[in-house]
């Protein structure tokens, strides 16, 4: 417990560095919002007003930041210039159904890589190895950008599935199981580009840590002893070779993360992307800030996830 | 000898150390705890200038922490240090480096006081390298001239100090060494781990090199056996005091304290084995 | 040795793809800004042998083009004349890495056909030329932001590695916090507060600039541990006894180990950060009309319609895969390199 409050203090720390990072970095923008707020006819004066005194949108930085500050507390997280309304709106919803496409991309990557990756260390050499080394070299070399495109491609062609968003249009109307095919339907291309994206690296890794510890005594001793095939690898081996495994797991969701941006930005899913993007063109300070805070957080969460993973699993780690 | 020697002790020493303490605090990584050694317990030391003293004395009672100071890679914690009537542990930064030149000294572990990327050549201009005293071909010549004087041959100047002996190391430790023209060379235990033929190898070509360029030279050793019979002083620490200092023949007829006893006893056992094989071979 | 040899192998095909890229003017039979109005969405040219009459031609030819009589972009082959493809050809001038004017180019047509090996956009400029400029700025940039990136690792490794204690401390947590953001995300978020409207002379080193700066922080912790283990040694403590100074073991001693961790770091980075630039272009906040770059000629499939009917409009993506794949094989060379052996 006292490990877990300890990765929480250090996990705020980071955040609020993080947050004063990205203040900083606004700083950089020339022009002031507040001219353009101005400027811009979708907003009314009163609004200008009101953002003015709340956020101190012509004062200097350090007031600026401690306003937003503020209104983190008082659950607003900062104000919308775009859709003229307060940040948390927006970045809840983003944010649920990022973590959704995330979460099941991972899920489905390391279902898929644990397999895949045990199965090759113990066809080392052989062609089935090679072939899925092959292709897993393949895979490394195509970007996101281009799994995601060629995948969309695919489904403009074949209209196999649907060619974006998250939900049809007729969504409210289904019954609850339509509505969860509906949605897994949806979910499916990205899901399929982010595990394709993530996979390589993830099988490449499993297959190294069963390779060395295929090679150590105590499995040639479980193998002379008459211990079937299936049961030494899943029960033997891959316990063994759980410990740099789990520190993975806190990478592979960094790196999902940053590449979920894309995925999301190509097929329409309405995630934290889209979201950035669209906020990074028309220079949404608050949303962009608040964005970047959120992926943060995800990101964080997933390595303390992983270091209570390990924390479970190894039981080396629970007694230094 | 005995003489010259009496001359010699009545100069003033070429260094003096006089009340030095060092104390090393080691704590353990992630922990409160952090536990003392005391290296050096109020040590006063002289050595004869061009002598070979010896320093002798268990493992970790503190000759390398003594080692150290007087060549002033470490300060101690009190005490001081003259070398030739200047005091070391008073000198700033740019004082010493003018110093430094004068006291040299060669580890025990050769290969890794020795950069393996290095040649032996960039090895022993290595230090003059650094201190700009001469040109790319000077230095290359002064390297091989060093070589030849510790007796490696100058065709293996383009090797790298893994494909030396441990011996040859040695001899290339020693040839960095004498690069800067020392008046004072320490030697930490660089004999043991070598067998006794190189031993007395390089003690022959110590002997050789201090009458050629009247180095004065300090030895330390935990074995007495073959350094006690060449040498001219003797000084033994015993758990960070010294408990004895002199001329080599009267310390070994009249050990006064029990460690220099058990020291020269250890010698003896192995001189009498010797002796009895040597017999026993005979008959 | 056999690593060895695989070693020069990976990297003498990396070099020739740059290569070719940097000598984009002469194998481009092109200039990319050149429209064609007549050939919006024309699809890739293709080469013959054999005519229709069936006689084989020692050198391949093409056939003119001209649009199917009730359709826009739908495009007929015109079977009266055959265009044989030059080689060494004149074409329009270019200058070799911006200095020395030439107009000779590796193939080209003479006549009125075009050749359009990667097919045309909607302005109908050639994508076989725009892809190789675009080249030459994307693998500037990800070259120019690796050599950022590791520049800024190396600086700040050696010197929190060398001199310890609070620099030290202060530069890891530093490290830290740049390794838990979410790369893409702080690389739009920054490119986003800095000016939107730029030329692209000034997009371009900006683009470097932010790419460069957002990933020194994994080579900076790499070479502060090679820094660490190096410093220890027997040979340093021996230099400082013969009176070196920091900066003198630093290029003598320690640096010399680093070489190893910085070419695997620039063999890893270099992609990654052209997927990057790709990536930022393509969403349109990196280098713009009209300077092409892979992630702008991307950018194109973001149109229904393009993606649905023009599939020669993924080009660019095939030389993306190339190059990355050039890279993993030199990666994974230097790195089975250096486990056998040392550099």
């Amino acid at each position: 417990m006292r490990y877990l409050e300890r990765r929480m203090l250090h996990a705020s720390f980071l955040l609020i560095a993080v947050s004063i990072l990205c203040f900083a970095f606004s700083a950089l923008a020339p022009g002031n919002f507040f001219d353009e707020m101005k400027l811009n006819p979708q907003i009314s004066p009163a609004t200008v007003a009101a953002l003015r005194s709340q956020y101190g949108i012509d004062q200097p930085l350090p007031v600026r930041y401690g306003r937003w500050v503020k209104s983190l507390f008082s659950g607003e997280w900062g104000y919308s210039f775009a859709y003229n309304c307060p940040v948390k709106n927006l970045l809840l919803l983003r944010a649920r159904n990022t973590l959704l496409l995330t979460a099941i991309a991972t899920l489905m990557s390391w279902i898929l890589a644990i397999p895949i990756g045990v199965w090759t260390a113990s066809r080392r050499g052989r062609w089935e190895d090679r072939f899925t080394q092959a292709g897993t070299v393949f895979l490394l070399s195509t970007p996101e950008l281009v799994l995601a495109l060629l995948l969309l491609q695919w489904i403009v062609r074949t209209h196999a599935l649907p060619a974006g968003g998250m939900l049809s249009v007729n969504f409210e109307e289904l019954t609850f199981k339509s509505k969860l095919i509906d949605l897994l339907k949806h979910l499916m291309a990205p899901a399929t580009v982010l595990v394709l994206a993530s996979l390589p690296l993830l099988v490449r890794h499993v297959r190294a840590s069963m390779i060395e510890v295929l090679q150590a005594p105590f499995i040639q001793a479980a193998r002379a002893h008459g211990i079937g095939k299936a049961t030494l690898l899943f029960r033997f081996a891959l316990p063994a070779a759980a410990n740099p495994l789990t520190s993975l797991l806190g990478f592979s969701v960094a790196g999902l993360l940053s590449g979920s941006l894309l995925v999301e930005v190509i097929s329409g899913w309405p995630g934290l992307g889209p979201l950035l993007v669209e906020a990074s063109m028309n220079r949404d300070v608050y949303v962009v800030v608040g964005a970047v805070m959120a992926s943060t957080v995800f990101m964080i969460v997933g390595s303390i996830v992983a270091d209570l993973l390990l924390l479970i699993v190894d039981p080396r780690v629970r007694t230094s | 000898m005995a003489t010259d020697l009496t001359t010699r002790r009545s100069e003033p020493p070429i260094i003096s150390a006089a009340g030095l303490n060092k104390t090393y605090i080691q704590r353990l990584p992630f922990s409160r705890k952090a536990f003392a050694v005391q290296a050096l317990r109020n040590v006063d030391f002289e050595i004869v200038r061009a002598s070979l003293t010896v320093l002798a004395g268990e493992s970790g009672c503190g000759k390398s922490s003594l080692a150290k100071c007087l060549a002033a890679a470490e300060k101690p914690d009190s005490g001081s240090i003259w070398f030739e009537g200047t005091e070391l542990t008073r000198l700033d930064g740019c004082e010493m480096a003018s110093l430094r030149p004068q006291i040299q000294m060669v580890v025990q572990d050769s290969a890794g006081a020795l950069n393996p990327r290095f040649t032996a050549a960039e090895i022993i201009a290595e230090p003059q390298e650094i201190q700009r005293r001469e040109d790319r071909r000077g230095l290359h010549s002064r390297a091989c001239e060093l070589m030849e004087e510790v007796g490696l041959p100058a065709s293996a100047a383009n090797r790298h100090p893994l494909e030396f002996s441990g011996g040859q190391r040695q001899r290339l430790a020693i040839a960095r060494a004498l690069a800067l023209q020392p008046s004072l060379l320490i030697l930490d235990e660089s004999l043991s781990g070598l067998d006794l033929s190189t031993q007395a190898h390089i003690l022959n070509l110590l002997l050789d090199l201090q009458q050629r360029h009247s180095l004065t030279l300090l030895l330390i050793s935990h074995d007495l056996s073959l350094v006690g019979q060449i040498a001219d002083f003797v000084a033994v620490m015993h758990q960070g005091s010294m408990v004895e200092q002199g001329p080599c023949r009267e310390v070994f007829s009249n050990p006064c304290h029990a460690h220099t006893q058990e020291l020269l006893a250890a010698v003896r056992i192995i001189e009498s084995t010797y002796h009895a094989a040597q017999a026993g071979a005979g008959r | 040795m056999k690593n060895k040899q695989k070693l020069v192998a990976a990297a003498a095909i990396l070099v020739l793809l740059h290569l070719i890229i940097f000598f984009a003017g002469f194998v481009a039979p092109y200039n990319p800004a050149s429209q064609n109005r007549d050939f919006p969405f024309a699809p890739p040219t293709r080469i013959h042998f054999v005519d229709t009459h069936g006689h084989l031609h020692f050198r391949p030819f093409v056939y003119q083009y001209t649009n199917r009589p009730d359709s826009f972009s739908e495009y007929v082959e015109v079977h009266e004349r055959e265009y044989p493809i030059q080689f060494l050809a004149q074409g329009a001038g270019y200058k070799i890495a911006g200095f020395v004017p030439s107009s000779i180019h590796l193939f080209g047509i003479e006549g009125e056909a075009q050749i359009f090996l990667a097919g045309t956009d909607s302005f109908g400029r050639d994508q076989f030329s725009r892809i190789l400029y675009g080249g030459q700025l994307s693998l500037a940039a990800g070259l120019l932001a690796t050599a950022i990136s590791l520049f800024l690792g190396l600086l700040v490794g050696c010197v929190s590695g060398f001199y310890g204690r609070w620099i030290d401390e202060s530069a890891m947590r530093l490290v830290e916090l740049f390794l838990v953001l979410p790369w893409l995300y702080f690389l739009l978020a920054v490119r986003s507060f800095l000016p939107l409207h730029i030329s692209p002379v000034q997009a371009f080193f900006l683009l470097v600039g932010v790419i460069g700066t957002i990933g020194w922080a994994r080579p900076a912790r790499l070479i502060r541990g090679v820094v660490l283990s190096a410093k220890s040694r027997g040979y340093v403590l021996a230099s400082r006894w013969f009176g070196a100074s920091d900066f003198y073991i630093l290029r003598r001693h320690v640096l010399p180990h680093t070489y190893g961790v910085l070419l695997t770091q620039a063999a890893l980075l270099v992609p990654q950060y052209i997927v990057a630039e790709v990536t930022l272009s393509f969403l349109g906040l990196g280098l713009g009309e009209p300077a092409p770059s892979w992630g702008n000629l991307l950018a194109n499939l973001q149109e229904y319609n393009v993606m649905a009917s023009y599939w020669w409009m993924f080009a660019p993506a095939l030389a993306l895969v190339i190059v990355s794949f050039g890279y993993l094989k030199v990666a994974n060379a230097i790195h089975e390199h250096l486990q056998s052996g040392s550099i």
